[in-house]
């Protein structure tokens, strides 16, 4: 047998073991140059040229190039048409929110804390519709939402007499806030179920056994430890809601139009490059800032509990 | 069960839960009963028992054109994905370097930004450089978006895979790629199997970057069903959708088996 290397793992402060592949510093740097450059090229060049598209002019040719202008932006917020459909968006994604979490939080509780048996089938109920193309999805409540007495839910009101007509949802902030609430629910569940899993029961049983009630020691215990869960699920679902297409498309219509589906309008049927561009940007904006102000959050959080 | 399934509060947890259950259920099940019923246009309750609207799109050109297209990309996209995102993943999780958070953020990017808005800055780039062929154009949108699906169950198994492991082979002697072959690469595979199926499934389903980069010729599942909702009215397309969420049940299924749905997902 050869000389065998002794060579023992040396672990660095943040706890990954080094020198397990040859040549140190080269070997990060050739597994990662692929996936970098392919990111740089068809992910940030062609991200940042759509932002500075928006600030800049279309020729009658179609070619976009100077004179650099913010005029797409003053015609985005001061004209009624479009900034209706950015308060639509804003009122869409705010909505599904509060639902989402307001709904998750007890299926993710119920999800932590039940035998295994019923934890596995409600995490598969959960994350399975997530492998089914969201137009499918969002099919199956045109069918449920649909207006008339043909629609699924207007069939079961009428049929059991809970309404005299036809309720009428299909086409409305409603219906995209329900078919958005269903595409986006895991994204809520899953970052609240795994802060809820990491919370040392014995603290609750503690807070009982020093005699509080269930819900105090819910409201002192296992709320608080669970906000950082429900702020990641937050971000996510307004990020998702805002940026989608397919459910106000088919859901909303012209009764629920959003930005996503307004970047569509401009550059596939008008071919007005710079202000597709703007609409679009203001989409990135507002996804990057609701990303930003949570993960602020959260340090804050961290840090002021490390003191 | 801890303290709050057993107090009064879980008589408000347990019946929120089973209806958020049949809220997430309901479209999927109404789906497949229209899917079955023998009537030419959607009404409901479904009448009769038929299979023809599953004879009629399976053999529909349109229909069979687009499932081909939709496979080979979701393949391709796949292989591209493993590409790229294995060895990354392998930089980012067993090797300390600067910059290895920045790296790791801007490897999983793609998963934050507006896929939306990731396809018309794809369209405008392609349009730029006068690149015409759109399975080519369509393949590289699909890579961007899955690769990091990849990055990330990738780098999941290999935090958790015993580093031990591979210290001892070294020191009994292993060489690297033996100890990689031996000892890295059966702890891994679970989590590379349910990345590449994850990688697949997230092609196959893929709407908003296809949206901008499809044509006539190249339209693949998701892009005919939405075309389709909007022109026809017949169970046919309820068909479609069950075939797809059959399809979608059976990965579900598979990913399971191989390392946990919740794993795959890396949540």
């Amino acid at each position: 047998m050869a000389a065998i290397p002794v060579e023992t793992a040396r672990v660095s402060p943040s706890g990954v073991p080094q020198a397990r592949w040859p040549a140190g510093r080269l070997v990060p740097a050739v597994l990662l140059a692929p996936s970098l450059l392919f990111l740089a090229v068809f992910f940030a060049l062609p991200a940042l040229t759509l932002v500075l598209y928006s600030i800049m002019t279309q020729a009658a040719d179609g070619t976009v190039g100077l004179p650099l202008t913010l005029a797409h932006y003053q015609h985005f917020f001061t004209i009624p048409v479009y900034s209706r459909v950015l308060l639509t968006t804003l009122r869409i994604s705010l909505w599904t929110t509060v639902v989402a979490a307001l709904l998750a939080y007890p299926v993710a509780l119920v999800m932590v804390r039940s035998p295994p048996f019923l934890r596995q089938a409600i995490t598969m109920i959960v994350i399975a519709p997530l492998i089914v193309s969201v137009v499918v999805r969002t099919y199956g409540w045109q069918l449920i939402l649909g207006n008339g007495p043909t629609g699924i839910l207007n069939w079961l009101l009428l049929s059991t007499g809970l309404a005299k007509k036809p309720v009428t949802l299909l086409y409305s902030e409603t219906a995209v806030v329900i078919g958005s609430l269903h595409v986006f629910f895991p994204m809520m569940v899953l970052p609240v179920a795994s802060a809820l899993g990491r919370i040392d029961p014995r603290l609750e049983d503690a807070a009982r056994t020093l005699g509080a009630t269930a819900w105090r020691s819910f409201r002192r215990i296992t709320l608080p430890l669970s906000l950082p869960g429900l702020a990641v699920g937050c971000t996510l679902v307004f990020s998702l809601t805002a940026g989608s297409f397919v459910t106000p498309a088919i859901l909303g219509g012209t009764g629920a139009q959003m930005l996503g589906m307004l970047v569509d309008q401009q550059i596939l049927v008008v071919y007005d490059w710079p202000f597709g561009a703007t609409v679009a940007s203001v989409l990135v904006a507002i996804v990057l800032a609701v990303n930003i102000v949570s993960m602020r959050i959260l340090d804050r959080r961290r840090s002021v509990h490390v003191r | 069960m801890s303290t709050e399934l057993r107090s009064p509060l879980a008589w408000l947890l347990l019946p929120v839960t089973g209806l958020v259950m049949v809220f997430i259920l309901a479209p999927l099940v109404v789906t497949v009963a229209m899917s079955i019923s023998d009537s030419p246009y959607v009404v409901f309750p479904p009448r009769g028992f038929t299979l023809g609207w599953y004879a009629k799109i399976l053999q529909d050109p349109d229909f069979q054109a687009s499932l081909w297209f939709s496979t080979m990309l979701a393949l391709g996209a796949t292989a591209g994905a493993l590409l790229l995102g294995v060895p990354a993943a392998f930089a980012v999780a067993r090797h300390e370097f600067l910059g290895r958070g920045a790296a790791a953020a801007a490897l999983l990017s793609p998963l934050v930004f507006p896929a939306l808005i990731t396809g018309v800055a794809l369209l405008q780039l392609f349009a730029t450089i006068r690149s015409n062929n759109t399975p080519l154009n369509m393949l590289i949108a699909h890579v961007l978006v899955t690769a990091p699906y990849v990055v990330r169950t990738v780098t999941a198994s290999l935090t958790l895979a015993d580093t031990t492991l591979e210290d001892a082979a070294r020191t009994l002697g292993a060489g690297r790629w033996r100890v990689f072959r031996r000892i890295t690469a059966p702890q891994i595979a679970p989590g590379l199997a349910a990345g590449a199926l994850f990688a697949f499934m997230v092609s196959f389903d893929n709407f908003p970057i296809s949206l901008w980069l499809a044509d006539a010729q190249h339209n693949p599942i998701p892009l005919l069903v939405f075309q389709l909702i909007g022109n026809v009215f017949s169970p046919a397309i309820a068909a479609m959708s069950t075939l797809m969420i059959l399809f979608a049940m059976a990965v579900v299924i598979v990913l399971e088996r191989v390392g946990g749905l919740r794993r795959a997902m890396a949540m």
